[in-house]
């Protein structure tokens, strides 16, 4: 038998090997490419703490040489109305989000688990909206807005996108699957039917809910067409159009690290909710894609 | 009408305030779209009817066919490229390897930054004086690049800006679509002989079907909307000389900048059509239960 031992772990010495030659394929081509993808944004989280003469640096500065703190920050803050700019994105993200993720429970859950008359055409309806995207809506909707005589306000930089179908749709999916026993238990017992919305139905689709209030946000905090063209007053200035200031200027050239600065700003509330709600944010971008 | 009949009628009132708000503001501005597309319209005087010469000017516009030229190539770009470049970055994170969740975090990156400040970014990184021409310029031998300025590689660059931030997002959505391939189906193909390739490609990509579909469906329907990152990385929103210009970009000029509200509403029916067809196309060919992903 002693023959057989070092068969086995010459067998066993090369599986290792392969093994190890794998990893370290699989390693370097995985490190090449996430960090050039990664790249762009390190530089965005660098420049920010640059000195406008550093940003053009040849070869690049990896790290800040002339180290500027907080500074760009500060000049962002005096310089423009980027504390403005940032309490219109959340309070405007803040209202959408709610509504969404209310009246999307509360109609998903209506579509769900009621046979009233007309609700296949009504479903059907709100299926009809997901396929039409904003882009062919702007123009139009400029029109109602200003019909309605909310241009430059914050109605109308909200309302167009208070409730949205998608909502509706993903809560009624996950609505559907709630057990009707406990729905009816419930009515037995006497509950009426908003109480049952209310204790039993909303805190059931939380899971659902945190998914939808974070795309919401996002897409809320990212969006840039609508009050671009339905916020002209200084004071609407959301942070996306705010951005742009910086990097359209014809006449000068942009201050590039204050534009990083306020990039950076712009990106920490989405870094936030990636770390804290991994999960729901994973989960939330990958139902989204349905919106289209 | 028994108790049991009117308790139905509860939904109707749960779903009314989200049917009553598409009715305002989907509804009523789908039509007015339509209404608008069929007149002269500038906001300062009331709509004048035209029946269909908005549409049979726009064969002859010089800036709408240029952009329909300029949509294509970024649809083409933004969706044959990412398909497989988010495929493959998926094969690759399903494999077990040490670094691998780093890797993952840092590949996703790209997509926590709004288009906006990607776009901002990468006018920076594409700078006549930035890192990217410093660093690729010595090698073609030409100092500065400039890169947003450039006929041809403009529109290119768009491309890759946008190829670059989303395609995590599409990588994400392949890798759960190999997740929930049984691994024995894997290891069968394997015991029988097959290769890591050949497992690849005959066992799991059939199976990947419905997610190749969804993502080369919405990959084209969000690409024909192109018009952040045309907008704001490119100099003079769409230039140069319009070879940015998409259509998205043109319904913004047109209504927006030149007040023709009409021409405006027609070009966005025809954008309408084109992103019709591409959803049809995935609803017949992906299943419905395409929401299995969540």
């Amino acid at each position: 038998m002693a023959s057989a031992k070092p068969y086995e772990s010459d067998w066993a010495f090369e599986a290792r090997l392969r093994r190890r030659i794998r990893n370290l394929i699989l390693f370097s081509v995985g490190l090449l490419i996430s960090l050039l993808f990664f790249f762009p944004v390190y530089l965005m989280f660098s420049s920010s703490f640059k000195s406008e003469g550093e940003i053009f640096a040849i070869p690049m500065h990896w790290l800040p040489h002339e180290f500027q703190g907080l500074r760009q920050y500060q000049f962002a803050f005096e310089q423009t109305r980027l504390e403005r700019w940032y309490i219109n994105s959340l309070f405007i993200a803040a209202v959408q989000t709610i509504a969404t993720v209310f009246f999307g429970a509360l109609a998903g859950y209506g579509f769900a688990k009621f046979r009233f008359p007309a609700r296949n055409i009504l479903f059907l309806f709100i299926l009809s909206i997901m396929t039409v995207p904003f882009q062919i809506l702007v123009i139009p909707m400029f029109v109602l807005v200003h019909q309605l005589g909310w241009h430059n306000s914050y109605q109308g930089l909200i309302m167009p996108g208070l409730i949205s179908a998608f909502g509706v749709f993903m809560m009624r999916q996950f609505a559907y699957n709630l057990p009707d026993e406990l729905l009816d238990a419930a009515r037995i017992d006497g509950a009426s039917e908003f109480s049952i919305f209310n204790r039993i139905v909303m805190p059931m689709l939380k899971p659902a809910a945190a998914s939808l209030a974070i795309i919401t946000f996002l897409f809320s905090w990212n969006s840039f067409l609508w009050p671009l063209v339905i916020a002209q007053n200084r004071d609407l200035v959301t942070l996306p159009v705010g951005l742009t200031y910086f990097s359209q200027s014809l006449d000068r050239e942009p201050l590039w690290a204050v534009a990083m600065a306020v990039s950076t700003m712009a990106t920490i509330p989405v870094i936030l909710l990636f770390v804290f709600f991994q999960r729901y944010f994973i989960e939330g971008m990958m139902v989204s894609g349905i919106k289209g | 009408m028994g108790l049991v009949q009117k308790r139905q009628y509860y939904g109707l009132l749960f779903v009314a305030p989200a049917v009553v708000f598409f009715l305002i503001f989907f509804l009523y501005p789908i039509v007015i779209g339509f209404g608008l597309s069929l007149t002269d319209f500038t906001l300062l005087k009331p709509p004048v009817w035209v029946g269909l010469q908005n549409y049979q000017d726009l064969l002859n516009d010089r800036l709408f066919l240029k952009s329909l030229n300029v949509t294509i190539g970024f649809v083409l770009g933004s969706t044959v490229p990412v398909w497989f470049i988010s495929l493959a970055m998926a094969v690759l994170f399903f494999q077990r390897f040490p670094g691998r969740e780093l890797m993952k975090v840092l590949f996703f990156t790209p997509l926590l930054p709004s288009v906006v400040v990607v776009s901002v970014i990468w006018k920076l990184l594409l700078h006549p004086s930035g890192i990217l021409s410093s660093v690729i310029g010595p090698i073609v031998g030409q100092m500065p690049i400039k890169w947003l300025f450039d006929l041809q590689l403009s529109p290119i660059m768009s491309v890759v800006v946008h190829d670059w931030h989303i395609a995590p997002f599409y990588m994400i959505i392949w890798l759960s679509g190999l997740t929930a391939i049984p691994p024995e189906l894997r290891d069968a193909a394997r015991v029988d002989g097959a290769n890591a390739l050949q497992s690849f490609l005959r066992v799991e990509l059939p199976l990947l079907k419905p997610t190749a579909v969804f993502v080369a469906a919405i990959s084209t329907i969000r690409a024909f909307q192109g018009f952040s990152i045309q907008f704001v990385m490119s100099p003079s929103q769409g230039g140069p000389l319009d070879v940015n210009t998409t259509l998205g970009i043109v319904i913004w000029k047109y209504g927006f900048q030149f007040f023709r509200m009409g021409d405006a509403a027609a070009i966005s029916v025809v954008l309408f059509a084109f992103i019709l067809i591409f959803t049809l196309f995935q609803l017949r060919l992906g299943r419905s239960d395409d929401f299995s992903l969540s």
